[in-house]
This record gives C-alpha cells, sequence and structure tokens, in this order.
C-alpha cells in the first residue's frame, strides 16, 4: 500500500467515526425506562426480571447456569471426542491448554500437602471452570425473556446471591466431608470451627462479581460513558475479576480443606 | 418465609443441582480422561528415569572396577617381571650345572679314553719288544751277536721315546 492509499483509508475511515458520531448526538436516545436506582437495585436483587422456567419464576442468572453447564458439558464432550484420544507423550497446543488446566488445580490441589485430594482436585477443576467461563459468559450478551415480557441480558450466574451461595455452601460442605473422611471427626471438628466460611465465601464471590457488574451497568448506564470506555470496562474488567475470582475461591477451598484434612501429630506425654 | 437480598432456597438448590451435574460431567468426560493420561506418562517418565539411574550406577560401578583393576594391574606386572627374573635365573643356575655335569663327564670319558690308549700303546709297545726280543734272539742264532744287540738296543730306545 502507498503513502497516498494510505491517508486516503486514513481519512476515509476519521471521516466516518465523526459522522457516526455527529448523528448520534444529533438523534434522541430511547427515553430511560427507569432511574439508575432502579437499575442499580435491579442488578443486585433481580427482582423486577424474573424468567419463567417450567413454571418456576428464576433469576436470570440460574438461566445463565444451565446455560454456561450446557456449553461446558458440550465443549467436553467435543474435547472427549475428537481430542483426548489424540493426545501425544509431546502434546500440542490444545493438549497442552487442557493438561495446564488440569495440572494447575490438582497441584492447588497438592501443593499444602493435604490428604485424599483427588476429589478436591476434580472439584476445584470444576469450580475454577465453573466461575471462569461462567464470568465470561455474560459478555456474550445472550439475551432472555423476562416474565413481563421484556427483553434481559442474560448475566454472570454468580452475580446472583443464590448461585453464589450454592457454591460457598457446596465448597464448605468439601472441606466439612473430606475432614471427616481424612482426618475422622477431629477433621470435621476443624471445619466446623470455621462455621462462617461458607457465608464469607459466598458474599466474598456475590460481592466480587456484584461489584463488576454495577460498575459496567453505570457505565453502560450514562451516554457520556458509553464510547470506548465499555471495551476496557466490559471485556478486561471481567477477563480481570474471571481469573482472579476462580483463583481466590479454588486457592481458599484448598487452604481450608488442607486445614481440615491434615492430622497433626500426638503430643508426647509428659511426665 | 421471605429472605433478604432476594435470597432463595429453591434457586440455591436448583443453583447446586446445576454445579452437580456439571461436576459429574466434567469429572468423567473430561478430567479423569486427562489426569489418567497424564498419570500414565508420568508412570512412564519415572520408569524410564529410574532405569536410567540404574544404568548410570552400574556403570560407575563398572568404571570404578576397571580403576581398580588398572591400579592392580601394575604391581600384578611388577610381580610377574620379578617371578620371570626369579625362573630364568633359576634356569640359568641350572643349565649352568648341567654343562658343568657334561663337561666333567666328558672330561672323565677323555681321561678314561686317553687311559685305555695309553693301555692299548703299552701293551703293542710290549708286543713289540717281544717281537722285537724274538728277532734279536733269531739274529743272534742266524747273525752276529753284536748287531743283532745294537739293533735291539735302537729299536728299544725308539720305543722308548713315543
Amino acid at each position: 500500500m502507498s503513502k497516498k492509499q494510505r491517508n486516503i483509508s486514513l481519512a476515509v475511515f476519521l471521516g466516518l467515526i465523526a459522522l457516526l458520531l455527529v448523528g448520534i448526538f444529533l438523534t434522541k436516545g430511547a427515553p430511560k425506562t427507569e432511574t439508575v436506582t432502579e437499575t442499580m437495585r435491579d442488578t443486585v436483587l433481580h427482582e423486577a426480571a424474573r424468567i419463567n422456567l417450567f413454571g418456576i419464576t428464576v433469576n436470570p442468572a440460574l438461566i445463565s447456569a444451565f446455560c454456561v453447564t450446557g456449553i461446558l458439558l458440550l465443549a467436553a464432550l467435543l474435547l472427549r471426542i475428537f481430542a483426548v484420544p489424540k493426545f501425544k507423550d509431546r502434546p500440542g497446543r490444545l493438549q497442552l491448554l487442557l493438561e495446564q488446566g488440569v495440572g494447575l488445580f490438582d497441584g492447588l490441589a497438592h501443593e499444602n500437602g493435604a490428604r485424599k485430594t483427588r476429589f478436591l482436585s476434580a472439584y476445584i477443576f470444576t469450580a475454577g471452570a465453573y466461575i471462569f467461563f461462567g464470568t465470561l459468559f455474560e459478555l456474550l450478551g445472550f439475551q432472555a425473556v423476562t416474565t413481563a415480557g421484556a427483553s434481559v441480558s442474560l448475566p454472570a450466574p454468580l452475580a446472583d446471591i443464590n448461585g453464589a451461595i450454592s457454591l460457598g455452601v457446596l465448597s464448605y460442605s468439601v472441606i466439612l466431608f473430606g475432614g471427616l473422611f481424612a482426618a475422622g471427626p477431629k477433621g470435621a471438628g476443624r471445619a466446623l470451627k470455621d462455621i462462617s466460611l461458607p457465608i464469607s465465601m459466598s458474599f466474598r464471590l456475590f460481592g466480587a462479581l456484584l461489584s463488576g457488574a454495577i460498575v459496567t451497568e453505570l457505565v453502560y448506564y450514562y451516554f457520556s460513558l458509553s464510547f470506548v470506555i465499555p471495551v476496557i470496562v466490559g471485556v478486561l474488567f471481567t477477563l480481570l475479576h474471571a481469573v482472579i475470582q476462580a483463583y481466590v475461591l479454588t486457592m481458599l477451598t484448598a487452604h481450608f480443606y488442607e486445614e481440615s484434612t491434615e492430622k497433626k501429630p500426638k503430643k508426647a506425654k509428659t511426665e | 418465609m421471605s429472605l433478604p437480598l432476594n435470597i432463595d432456597l429453591q434457586q440455591i438448590l436448583l443453583h447446586m443441582l446445576n454445579f452437580v451435574l456439571l461436576f459429574g460431567g466434567l469429572y468423567f468426560i473430561l478430567y479423569k480422561p486427562v489426569k489418567k493420561f497424564m498419570d500414565g506418562r508420568a508412570s512412564r517418565y519415572a520408569e524410564k528415569e529410574e532405569e536410567t539411574e540404574r544404568r548410570l550406577r552400574e556403570a560407575e560401578e563398572a568404571k570404578a572396577e576397571y580403576e581398580d583393576k588398572l591400579r592392580n594391574a601394575e604391581s600384578e606386572i611388577a610381580a610377574m617381571k620379578s617371578e620371570a627374573a626369579a625362573q630364568a635365573a633359576a634356569d640359568a643356575e641350572a643349565e649352568r650345572e648341567r654343562a658343568l655335569a657334561d663337561a666333567e663327564g666328558i672330561r672323565r670319558s677323555a681321561e678314561a679314553e686317553a687311559d685305555a690308549e695309553k693301555q692299548r700303546l703299552l701293551r703293542q709297545a710290549n708286543r713289540e719288544i717281544s717281537e722285537l726280543a724274538a728277532q734279536a734272539a733269531q739274529k743272534a742264532v742266524y747273525g752276529s751277536a753284536e748287531e743283532a744287540f745294537d739293533s735291539f738296543l735302537d729299536r728299544a730306545e725308539r720305543s722308548d721315546g713315543e
């Protein structure tokens, strides 16, 4: 491409952007149907936007959860059929990616010297994948129809308090029963001492994902913030806290599991 | 009972069901086969490493053994040299003694031969003297007794000189 052609292309590109901006500012946007307070309230509580699922009225995040599970299971099935049988000792890119994923959570389960880690490593692998891909799911912007007949963009499954509580309680159950099976009643006792753990895990997850959702909603709500910034906020922030939250929950679960399953040496009797 | 923050027990259970389904599916479809492959490969590599270490250990032992043998070879060579020298000295002594014995035998044989020759010559001289005596007697009978006597004396002197 010559210098002249490049200049013409650049001028056309900038002219197109200028025309679009003029068009945007001259035309009236759609009237806002709700205030920012209502938007924030709905983001947090999902009271207005409800969806009918086989006769049960549920939050949109539950639909997201089923969608994420379906997508992940389908992807796993395709990988199992087409990729896993072709695994070699010297891995290719896809094999390396899968092995890294499995190896990362397996290593996390083993790194503190916990016992009976087979179930734990499978659990945190699933939880990590669920949180990571579930958080990224909101970027796809899948639409669902609410009971009121409006369209709603499906959020991350864990941006709903019910989803966060379910994962927190399940993680605590893994820690509790892991301690019971690996270290007996003492192990379960150690897990029970941290009775606030399911609450803290649930609300940490919910708070982290909700804060991201609120910031994104605010950015999209105000017209002046709707250019360029959503690319950074919507994509980069989502990617960032998907990684962070997947790591935090799996790391905490592995850490508390190790504490509850460790067998402490018996103290020598002092005369 | 209405819970704050729109917490709904039924939805929590639905989320749990969803996660348990995901856990079971991911575990059996993906996690287990990948982990099995990784464990199998790790155990194969561990076996290979163990085999390599065993062979390395054997090679080091063999090397140490050869070095030990090499160190001992010098002393073995010195021992063999001294043994060979002693053997050579013994052989030389035996050869010398055998040569001396042979020389003694030759000397004795020569002396015996010389004695035998002397006896033979003496016998021959006696015989010749007898013959001369007989001839002298014959000449005395048949010729001048004096000539015969002179002739006898000359012959006797010659035979003594021999």
